[in-house]
């Protein structure tokens, strides 16, 4: 079962000159300040770092480093990623992963790493994050307050798409066929809206609903539209090594075969929870707004794809 | 004690029982030499009876656990001595198990879930020092459903933000295997059935370690594949006199539970190791079934690195092969050459002997299922604030007549 991250740890200690336990540090603050602990302030303008000294990998060198070492840094660049994004620049994870622990880089090693030009080797190429995989929306719930008692009995009684079991549950159940949706209406006013498969297609439905209300002769209003939670999922179109996603990063995911064969991913920026499965399906979940879907399907893959194989 | 009846100090036999204070001292008239005090005591009671309290007594430590706390503790301790578990366990189980209580989110629930909390702490104190307990163990020994364990673990780990590694397979091999009865002579096991457990956990150990490189345990309940490989191994050990026994048979001889899912990854298992075996050389005459593949699983184990990478076409080696296409000069050795003829194409799956792709069983055989179409151009297009006509509406509403039948109907 010796996976290669299993090992990750021992690479770091002997080799790596930099301070791997400060999560909060961005790559270039790893890189340039760790050996002067100085403040974990982000440069904004890149124009004055060098990353020249930064070795060119290749194709192989840079798959072993993305298992190897580059899981280790991804938790740390996740959350530094979208930064990144603003000025403009893309930088590849795995071409800043650790220098590999059969060739030791001496000069990485010395003690005035900004001070002293590098010996010019290839730049990094900033190369763009995009996985060309975009997640669909399959749900979204929205709930909305009509403003008004309702009598749901005579709801149930008059409308033909209503159900309405007090001893089970205490609202009526209402579907309508257009969008496919359906709504919980209760007594009090407030209604849950699921089912729909785009924001615009949630407020319509839910007005819908709004509209049979008030055709049954309540005066019914629609206040506070708001979108509660959407889901979405996509799929990454390789297995993943779930055993070993839940080693590199332990504090963020739950796997329990014995509970649930999926992964529990609790992804921090954006605040999603992804359930990530051995076959390369990802659903997510626990959004408000869209964006937040994809930027947390834009975290997740870069991750996902450090373990594709075993 | 027993009072002196002389003064040590002058000798006099004067001895008075005098208060000094609120203290007792037995003292010498003559001289005034003191020579015996009243002890410190903590009730009354005791005092009269000049008798020691002891210091757990009268601490008040105990009076300061309510009583559902100290039953819980209680019961956590019995888990951890029922388990044989380190002392240590038992400690850090107990520790979690105080902090959780006091969480409001579990202060208040009934008595039923907090027993489970119980459990969930002790689980989660063995998971942490890497000692192989499943959930299934704990939920027996606490008589709780399942579903309900799972929801109480979740919500312990989330408030307690309790990180808890995952359950490492070679010590579940260990822990799962010294339950069987199988590797001491008994009245009912059959001589040829016994068998050496060090050989037994070696080999069941290399099967799931093969059966985890070939996807078979990612996402799947770690115990019904460990049953699996345990009869694998066992079987190989000793072929002839053991190929006749079923798996059922097997598990009742050693005296463990027969897991639904078992068969299907022995079916599984045995499907990975036909594969392999049609890439060792001196097997390839013959014709492998899944009964003659078992007697050869000891050479199957011990080449299984050189037969995964044959028998089964890995994903970067079509990249690989892909590139070294585009650069006809640099071709690969004898390796990417015996790669172009073991692996012709992924399409062509119906030859026996063909590799197919190492996949999650999953993806490899996938459930047909309806997939939801796209969202169309005209879905995309909706603003949400469409106006709704009145007859889409009146659709959904019931006509007078139809309401009278129902009132009659369901006499609301």
């Amino acid at each position: 079962f010796k996976d290669d991250l299993s090992t990750s740890p021992q690479l770091f200690t002997p080799m790596s000159p930099y301070d791997v336990d400060l999560p909060t540090q961005t790559t270039e603050d790893v890189l340039f300040h760790s050996q002067f602990n100085q403040p974990k302030e982000l440069p904004t303008d890149f124009s004055s770092v060098d990353l020249s000294f930064l070795p060119d990998l290749t194709q192989d060198n840079k798959e072993q480093n993305l298992s190897d070492d580059g899981c280790e840094m991804q938790k740390e660049l996740d959350g530094s990623i979208s930064r990144y994004e603003d000025s403009g620049i893309f930088i590849d994870e795995s071409s800043l992963s650790y220098p590999d622990a059969s060739q030791p880089s001496p000069e990485i090693s010395g003690a005035c790493l900004p001070l002293t030009p590098m010996t010019p080797m290839t730049p990094v190429t900033p190369k763009s994050e995009s996985s060309g995989i975009v997640p669909q929306l399959q749900n979204i719930v929205s709930t909305v307050n009509l403003a008004c008692k309702l009598d749901l009995k005579n709801i149930a009684l008059r409308a033909r798409n209503a159900e309405y079991n007090p001893k089970r549950f205490a609202a009526v159940i209402m579907r309508i066929r257009e969008p496919r949706t359906t709504a919980l209406i209760f007594g009090s006013g407030k209604m849950v809206c699921t089912g729909a498969k785009s924001e615009e297609q949630s407020r319509l439905a839910a007005r819908k609903y709004a509209r049979v209300v008030q055709k049954l002769g309540f005066p019914a209003r629609f206040l506070d539209f708001k979108i509660q939670n959407m889901v979405g999922s996509c799929d990454v179109m390789f297995p993943i090594r779930l055993e070993g996603l839940v080693l590199a990063h332990q504090q963020f995911s739950s796997y329990e075969p014995e509970l649930f064969p999926g992964l529990i991913y609790r992804m921090v920026k954006p605040r999603i929870v992804l359930l990530i499965f051995v076959s390369g399906k990802v659903v997510l979940t626990g959004a408000k707004q869209r964006t937040e879907i994809y930027e947390a399907f834009e975290n997740i893959y870069p991750i996902l794809k450090g373990f594709k194989k075993a | 004690m027993a009072a002196p009846a002389v003064c040590p100090g002058c000798g006099s036999a004067a001895l008075v029982q005098d208060a000094h204070y609120a203290q007792q001292q037995l003292v010498c008239a003559a001289c005034g030499c003191v020579l015996a005090e009243g002890l410190l005591t903590t009730t009354y009671t005791d005092e009269e009876h000049l008798r020691e309290v002891a210091y757990s007594q009268s601490t008040g430590q105990k009076e300061q656990l309510s009583r559902c706390l100290q039953r819980g503790i209680r019961r956590v301790q019995d888990l951890c001595k029922v388990l044989q578990l380190p002392a240590v366990f038992e400690e850090t189980a107990v520790s979690y198990f105080q902090r959780a209580l006091q969480h409001p989110s579990f202060h208040a629930v009934s008595l039923e879930k907090k027993e489970l909390l119980g459990g969930c702490c002790v689980f989660v104190t063995c998971r942490q020092h890497n000692w192989p307990l499943t959930m299934g163990t704990i939920c027996s020994l606490l008589y709780a459903k399942q579903e309900l364990f799972a929801s109480v673990y979740l919500s312990l780990q989330k408030e307690l933000e309790l990180s808890v590694p995952a359950l490492s397979l070679a010590d579940l091999v260990k822990t799962h295997l010294n339950s069987f009865r199988l590797f001491q002579h008994a009245a009912d096991i059959p001589a040829p059935f016994v068998e050496d457990k060090e050989k037994m956990i070696t080999r069941t150990m290399q099967m799931v370690e093969l059966a985890s490189e070939t996807w078979l345990v990612t996402g799947r309940h770690p115990v019904p594949i460990v049953t699996a490989a345990a009869f694998l191994s066992w079987q190989s050990l000793q072929p002839p006199a053991r190929l006749t026994c079923t798996f059922a048979r097997f598990c009742k001889l050693a005296g463990v539970d027969l897991p639904p899912p078992a068969h299907l990854r022995l079916k599984e298992l045995l499907e990975i190791l036909l594969r392999m075996a049609s890439q060792l050389a001196w097997l390839r005459v013959f014709k492998m079934d899944k009964k003659t593949v078992v007697k050869h699983i000891g050479d199957l184990l011990q080449h299984r690195i050189f037969l995964l990478k044959n028998a089964f076409c890995r994903e970067d080696e079509e990249e690989q092969r892909a590139l070294a296409e585009g650069s006809p000069g640099s071709a690969p050795a004898a390796g990417g050459a015996a790669q172009e003829k073991d692996c012709p194409s992924k399409g062509k799956r119906q030859h026996e002997g063909s590799p197919r792709p190492l996949l999650p069983p999953c993806l490899i055989h996938p459930r047909k299922r309806l997939r939801t179409a796209a969202p169309s151009a005209s879905d995309s297009a909706i603003t949400g604030d469409e106006p709704i006509s009145d007859s889409e509406i009146e659709q959904y509403l019931r006509g007078p007549e139809e309401i009278q039948a129902f009132r009659r109907a369901k006499a609301w």
